[in-house]
């Protein structure tokens, strides 16, 4: 029985720094130490259920051992700070005014599409809309939006380059070429597509551009034959 | 003022209940794991004990059926109180080497059962060590 004591903890703790290490795009919607008891506690209470060979007796030591833990973490993730950010991680600001936070992106194992993607299931369509952006230690997305931002996502955006290569499908759905792109970028200062960290473009001519380590800018261009979509 | 003073009394009541929550789950868990491992130890010493005494026997040529018979019944009593604390493949073993000791004591097999006896003395000796807290347990 110590035995299971012991394993339970070591398997528990063992999970818990590995969700941690992993990011939170692995957890959804929990703390990191709310899934590893979700995941621990359905096997931990079957497998004695199933298996007579192993007493019952042991399932329920570990389903009481994971309780203690449970109580322990939360004690700990609620009086102790530097703990919390250990045992939950932190929230990381991705995008501030000066646009997206490339850097913060990386140490959280996104990139610019996932968190387009993650930024359109919030609710919001258009980059230059948001003030900040935030990753949540539980794997969501909060934003702040500017005032009245709904009226600033009337077309929607979609990304030509992600992270310095251009979207081959995206750039087909506007029929415009990268000659035409390539122009814009030359425009505004870019040398080299490779430098670009994300450039979206709606039907009216919206445009987001921002290279790495530099502020966000947007601007409007006109697309060729008076085009939309 | 009054509120929050309120809040912050609950919040206190709330983590005293977590911690003696935490207290007796742990108590429960380390009291039933110190009688597990002295119940374990009792249980399979005092079954050693009469295996070796069954062994002498063989090895003296005059143990019967009958004496077989009575280490095997007290097992059976024992095995079901060890069923709770231990895994049931462990307590199939000993079956096995018991139930060939039976038959081959009964019919006078001495020199097959000696062996048949050693390693239930082994198993006896050993088992309660694999449930200790070691290392080698663990991992």
């Amino acid at each position: 029985m110590t035995l299971v004591i012991i394993r339970t903890a070591i398997v528990f703790i063992t999970l818990l720094v590995i969700m941690r290490l992993m990011g939170k795009r692995q957890i959804g919607e929990m703390q990191p130490f709310e899934l590893v008891i979700t995941l621990l506690i359905a096997e931990l209470a079957c497998i004695p259920m199933a298996d007579t060979s192993i007493p019952l007796l042991y399932g329920i030591i570990s389903v009481v051992t994971i309780y203690i833990l449970h109580e322990i973490v939360t004690l700990l993730d609620l009086k102790i700070k530097p703990l919390k950010s250990f045992i939950s991680g932190k929230p990381s600001l991705v995008m501030n005014k000066n646009g997206i936070d490339d850097y913060q992106l990386k140490r959280n194992n996104l990139d610019v599409s996932d968190l387009i993607e993650s930024l359109r299931t919030a609710g919001y369509f258009s980059l230059d809309c948001i003030d900040y952006a935030l990753y949540e230690s539980n794997g969501t997305f909060s934003a702040l939006p500017k005032e009245n931002y709904e009226k600033m996502q009337s077309s929607l955006p979609i990304v030509i380059i992600d992270n310095g290569t251009y979207d081959e499908k995206n750039l087909t759905l506007t029929g415009l070429g990268r000659e035409f792109f390539d122009g814009i970028l030359r425009e505004h200062g870019v040398k080299k597509v490779k430098r670009v960290l994300v450039l979206t473009a709606d039907g009216e001519g919206k445009m987001y551009l921002q290279q790495k380590g530099e502020r966000c800018e947007t601007f409007y261009v006109k697309y060729p034959d008076g085009m939309t979509w | 003022m009054g509120k929050e003073s309120g809040r912050g009394a609950k919040g206190t009541v709330h983590m005293v209940k977590s911690l003696v929550a935490i207290g007796v789950a742990a108590a429960m868990l380390l009291g039933l794991a110190v009688f597990e491992w002295f119940f374990v130890e009792e249980e399979f010493s005092a079954f050693r004990e009469e295996l070796i005494s069954l062994y002498d026997k063989t090895d003296g040529g005059t143990a019967n059926a009958e004496d077989a018979r009575v280490v095997q019944g007290k097992w059976e009593d024992r095995k079901e109180r060890l069923h709770i604390w231990i895994p049931h493949n462990d307590i199939a073993r000993i079956d096995e080497y018991m139930a060939e000791t039976v038959r081959l004591i009964g019919e006078e097999e001495y020199t097959l059962a000696l062996p048949k006896l050693e390693v239930l003395i082994h198993l006896s000796e050993c088992l309660p060590g694999t449930y200790k807290p070691a290392a080698e347990n663990i991992f």
